[in-house]
């Protein structure tokens, strides 16, 4: 008894002298302080429970997945049959298209954001001009600077396609409805089904978060140094994370970081001011008919929505995952590369901001180590290897030969590639 | 305009005339429960309210409340998500007459508001109940509570840290 005693004495203190010597394991600078873990645990995890969207009847529909995968890769929605969402949302180059400004039908203004994890967000677009995917999902197709499309045509291409018919039909029980506006969202409601299931890889940050909360120095050393130092500086000095904050490293609301706003050859893009004007004219709001979400419970954002006069240039935050892979940056696709994005904050131009805005925002002056530094943990929020197309959707019942699988389409990603997880 | 026929109590399911039967039958316990609630709400506030603001005579208990009405503490107010408000106001009577007029929150160092207007419903007997509120970035948000006390207008401030 008193052998057994001693024996776990002996462990006990054993352990003592590990928790006690563990700090050192990643001693000096690297060793965050309980405060940076715990505000570097609200990154994650990742990936973010998925959530079914109350106001889409058809959110997680395998059907309506299937149905706006396909959907997604139509030209036939697009008043010249040539373009489709895929264009500008191109799978192999994480769904937005590399250039600094979309180009539809005509040149756009601002940059294509990339659809991954767009399923989580709250606004959508760079002014929040919509507050639903399928709301954001039915302008494009019906912009004639974007796809130029309209809804008599989209609903007859519904009710005239076999394989269409047939996939509609399995995900909304019923035929293509006869009224072709009531068409036309549904079909918007398929292709945001299908977005939801966009959900990019875990990064190397994740890793590092998890081994940090497990307290495994040894996984958390594995990270570069720089990839910590810029961590440290992404939470502290820079204090990116007032506004890059939560697993989307986005807090989903706007901001106006000194970006012009000014657009060739006159004008300037108003920004959330817009977005705002836009969100409360459209019938494919929330608080409009089509929200399948009876107790307008999802409707609570739009519904306390405040404009105010510091809306006027504001852009949403974006998410900071997959950075590397979906240059140029800012609303306008300004910024070439993340090292002009750091080079903005660390320089800001202080009287570009507004009189009313964000005060926190102030240069950064950041030495070369220091931006190498913030590069290096901004590229660990991406996946190391590119993300190719996304997964094609889960097998449903046959439509006319199909076996279930998407038809063979020219802008639809190459077989068998997906990405990788 | 149509109006909506309730379905016929022939056309339910034995398991859906259990399942009115025995809500017919507790309704009396919810109007109870209720009741009873109203009747918790009178002054002072107790910590079932929340926290405690003071001004003068006046009291001013507030809870915040996620999604599902799941209440947590001030500190623990999550970023950038929505939450509401449950508000005692209690003027020294026994039936409290004062009235909530406005909720705000500020980030004082960053000079700005939220992006959402919260909206306030009375529930009667000085309880209040507040929608719509968000802090969408971590830092001190400073809330204000305007309450109209007699002829006063009071307000009452409280700092919060959202992380």
């Amino acid at each position: 008894m008193t052998f057994r005693f001693d024996r776990f004495l002996i462990v006990r203190l054993a352990c003592i002298f590990v928790l006690a010597s563990a700090p050192s394991a990643q001693a000096g600078e690297f060793e965050f302080s309980a405060d940076e873990i715990a505000r570097i645990a609200s990154h994650g995890p990742w990936p973010m429970p998925s959530k079914r969207d109350t106001g889409n009847r058809v959110s997680g529909n395998p059907a309506a997945i299937h149905l706006g995968y396909r959907l997604f890769f139509e030209p036939r929605l697009a008043a010249n049959q040539q373009i489709s969402c895929a264009t500008c949302h191109q799978p192999g180059k994480s769904l937005q298209d590399g250039l600094a400004t979309a180009r539809g039908l005509q040149f756009g203004v601002r940059n294509t954001p990339g659809l991954w994890n767009v399923g989580q967000q709250r606004w959508f677009g760079w002014d929040g001009g919509h507050d639903n995917l399928w709301s954001a999902s039915l302008r494009p197709i019906l912009d004639p600077t974007e796809m130029g499309g309209d809804t008599k045509r989209t609903a007859r291409l519904l009710r005239s396609q076999a394989e269409l018919d047939c996939l509609y039909q399995q995900a909304f029980g019923k035929a293509p409805d006869p009224r072709d506006e009531n068409l036309m969202v549904n079909v918007a409601k398929a292709i945001a089904a299908w977005q939801e299931t966009l959900v990019s890889p875990a990064t190397p940050f994740d890793a590092l978060r998890d081994a940090l909360l497990r307290g495994d120095d040894a996984a958390v050393a594995r990270h570069a140094p720089a990839v910590r130092r810029g961590l440290r500086l992404f939470l502290g000095r820079g204090q990116c994370a007032t506004c890059h904050a939560g697993p989307l490293f986005s807090n989903g609301e706007f901001g106006d970081i000194g970006v012009p706003f000014f657009i060739k050859p006159e004008g300037v893009d108003p920004g959330r001011q817009g977005g705002i004007k836009r969100l409360m004219a459209t019938p494919h709001n929330l608080l409009g008919r089509h929200n399948d979400d009876s107790t307008r419970e999802n409707a609570t954002a739009t519904r306390h929505l405040r404009p105010e006069h510091r809306n006027f240039g504001e852009f949403k935050v974006p998410s900071l995952r997959n950075l590397r892979y979906t240059a140029p940056y800012m609303h306008n696709g300004s910024l070439a590369t993340l090292r002009d994005v750091v080079r903005h904050y660390s320089e800001i131009d202080e009287d570009r901001l507004h009189s009313d805005g964000e005060r926190i925002l102030r240069p950064l002056h950041l030495s070369e180590s220091e931006i190498d530094d913030l590069l290096a943990f901004l590229e660990s929020l991406s996946p190391d290897d590119p993300m190719e197309s996304p997964a094609p959707p889960p097998k449903i019942k046959a439509c006319n030969g199909t076996a279930g699988r998407p038809a063979p389409h020219r802008q639809g990603p190459p077989n068998g590639s997906r990405a990788k997880n | 305009m149509k109006s909506r026929r309730l379905p016929a109590r022939e056309a339910e399911s034995p398991a859906d005339r259990v399942r009115h039967g025995v809500l017919h039958g507790l309704m009396p316990l919810f109007v109870l429960g209720a009741s009873c609630a109203i009747a918790q709400a009178t002054c002072p506030p107790n910590e079932a309210d929340g926290s405690l603001l003071k001004r003068d005579s006046l009291q001013l208990a507030w809870r915040p409340l996620l999604q599902g009405d799941l209440p947590i503490a001030p500190a623990a107010i999550p970023m950038a998500k929505h939450f509401a408000l449950t508000v005692q106001l209690c003027d020294g009577s026994a039936a409290s007459k004062a009235v909530l007029k406005k909720v705000a929150a500020t980030m004082p160092e960053h000079r700005h508001g939220m992006n959402y207007q919260p909206r306030i419903s009375s529930l009667g007997d000085g309880r209040f109940r507040v929608e719509g509120l968000m802090f969408h970035m971590s830092g001190r948000w400073q809330i204000e509570f305007e309450v109209l006390n007699g002829k006063d207008v009071l307000r009452l401030l409280h700092d919060v840290q959202i992380r």
